[in-house]
C-alpha cells in the first residue's frame, strides 16, 4: 500500500542531531515536499556503514508487487534506536514512512520511521534538512 | 530595601552554592586537572516526529502585541568569507562536498570538531593526552597536554596537528596545519578552507553531565576576521561506548546524480 501526500510551501527549519547525521545533503537526494508511507514485507535488511538499507516489496489492491528501498540512518543511531542487528528480518510486515527520493522514476526513499506489524514505531531516519 | 538587599545576597550564596557543588561533581584526573572522558552528544538520538511535507507551517497564534524583535543569527564560517571567496562559493554545491568521497571535515557540521561529520564522539583521557574519537568516519585528534609544541614534521591533514594546556579548568585546544582539500562541515554546507585555518577550542566539564565547548576560527586566506563559534553544550550520553560509521555508499552517490539530472544541486 502507498499513500503519497504533496505540499509546496515554505520550508520549515528542522534542524537537529539527526538532521547532521546524514554524511551527505539529504536534499541532494530526496525531496521533502515528498513524504510517502509504504506498507509491506521486508526482503531484506543491510545495517552497513554509512547508512542503512530496507527493502521491501509492498502489493497493491490489484495483487500487483512493488519493489521499495529506503536509505536509513547509520546503523550505529538505528541500533541506539532499537533497531538492533535481526530485529527486523526478511518477511516481517512492516510500514516505513519517510520521503520520496527525486528522481520519481525509482521506488527510492529516505526512511523516517518504521512501524513493525505489532504497531511498535522506531526511528530510523533523519529529520530532513532545510535547503542552504 | 533591606529585604531586597537581603534576597540579592541570598540569591549570590544560593548562585555560588549550586556553582560549587556542579563544581564538585566534576570528575577529576589524578592531577587535579577535570576528566573529560565520556561519550558525548547533544542529548539525543533519532527520534519520531510526524511525517509532513517540508512546507508544513505549524499552527501559529494569532499576532497580538508588539512585534517581535527581529532574530539575530550568529555569522557562520562562509559568512565570513572574502569577496573572492564568496564568489567561488556561489559555483559550488552538494555535488562538490568532498565528504562524499569519505573526507573527513576539518571541524564540524553542528559546530563541534568532536563530532566531525556525525553528531557523537567519545574523550578519553590520560595524564598526558587527551583522545578525541569521532564516531562518524571514525577518526580521531590525538591532543597532548604536557606543554611541547605542535609538531614541525607532520604533513597537513585532514584535522590538523592539535596541541593542548589546561587554563584553570579548562582545557585549551590548539589546532593547526590542516589541508586545504577538505570542508569544515558537510552535507552539502559549502565551507572550504584554506591551509591557513587556525581553531582554538574551549573546553570546560561545567558538571558530571555537561561539556561546553568554545572556538574561534581563523583563516586569514579565505575569511575577512576570525569567527567566533557559538558556544556549544555536550551532555553525557547513557552509554560509554561509541561505535563505526565508516564511508562507503555508492547508492547515495548513484540518487545524487539522477537527482542532478533534474538540475538539483547543479551550479
Amino acid at each position: 500500500m502507498v499513500r503519497r501526500s504533496l505540499a509546496v510551501l515554505g520550508f520549515v527549519v528542522l534542524l537537529g542531531p539527526s538532521a547532521a547525521q546524514a554524511h551527505h545533503s539529504f536534499a541532494a537526494e530526496f525531496d521533502a515536499n515528498q513524504p510517502i508511507t509504504v506498507q509491506g514485507v521486508i526482503t531484506q535488511v543491510r545495517l552497513e556503514n554509512p547508512h542503512s538499507w530496507f527493502f521491501l516489496e509492498a502489493t497493491d489492491a490489484s495483487g500487483k508487487v512493488s519493489k521499495w528501498s529506503f536509505e536509513a540512518s547509520t546503523p550505529t543511531s538505528l541500533v541506539r534506536s532499537g533497531v538492533k542487528p535481526g530485529f527486523i528480518k526478511a518477511g516481517d510486515q512492516v510500514t516505513i514512512k519517510g520521503y520520496h527520493a527525486r528522481d520519481a522514476s525509482q521506488n527510492v526513499g529516505a526512511a523516517r520511521e518504521l512501524v513493525t506489524a505489532d504497531g511498535r514505531a522506531f526511528a530510523v531516519g533523519p529529520t530532513f534538512s532545510p535547503a542552504r | 530595601m533591606k529585604r531586597a538587599l537581603l534576597t540579592a545576597v541570598m540569591t549570590v550564596v544560593a548562585a555560588a552554592a549550586v556553582a560549587s557543588l556542579a563544581s564538585a561533581q566534576v570528575p577529576r584526573m589524578p592531577d587535579g586537572h577535570p576528566d573529560l572522558s565520556g561519550v558525548w552528544w547533544p542529548g539525543r538520538d533519532l527520534q519520531i516526529q510526524p511525517l509532513t511535507a517540508s512546507g508544513a507551517q505549524p499552527a501559529r497564534p494569532p499576532a497580538s502585541g508588539p512585534p517581535a524583535a527581529p532574530r539575530i543569527r550568529p555569522p557562520s564560517f562562509a559568512s565570513l568569507y572574502q569577496p573572492w571567496a564568496m564568489e567561488k562559493a556561489k559555483t559550488l554545491g552538494d555535488k562538490d562536498d568532498p565528504s562524499l568521497r569519505c573526507v573527513p571535515v576539518a571541524f564540524g557540521s553542528l559546530n563541534v570538531s568532536l563530532y566531525g561529520l556525525g553528531f557523537v564522539g567519545q574523550i578519553v583521557q590520560t595524564p598526558g593526552f587527551v583522545v578525541m574519537l569521532t564516531e562518524t568516519y571514525h577518526s580521531f585528534r590525538l591532543i597532548p597536554t604536557d606543554g611541547r609544541k605542535h609538531r614541525e614534521d607532520v604533513l597537513p591533514s585532514f584535522r590538523g596537528d592539535s596541541v593542548g594546556r589546561w587554563e584553570g579548568d579548562t582545557l585549551v585546544v590548539d589546532a593547526t596545519n590542516f589541508t586545504d582539500t577538505n570542508w569544515m562541515a558537510a552535507e552539502g554546507v559549502v565551507s572550504f578552507h584554506s591551509d591557513a585555518l587556525h581553531i582554538v577550542e574551549r573546553y570546560r566539564r561545567v558538571d558530571k553531565n555537561t561539556l561546553e565547548v568554545e572556538a574561534t576560527v581563523e583563516d586569514p586566506k579565505v575569511l575577512t576576521g576570525p569567527w567566533k563559534v557559538p558556544t556549544q553544550t555536550l551532555r553525557l550520553a547513557p552509554f560509554d561506548q561509541i561505535m563505526e560509521v565508516g564511508c562507503t555508499g555508492t547508492e547515495s552517490a548513484a540518487l545524487m546524480e539522477a537527482a542532478a539530472k533534474q538540475n538539483y544541486g547543479k551550479k
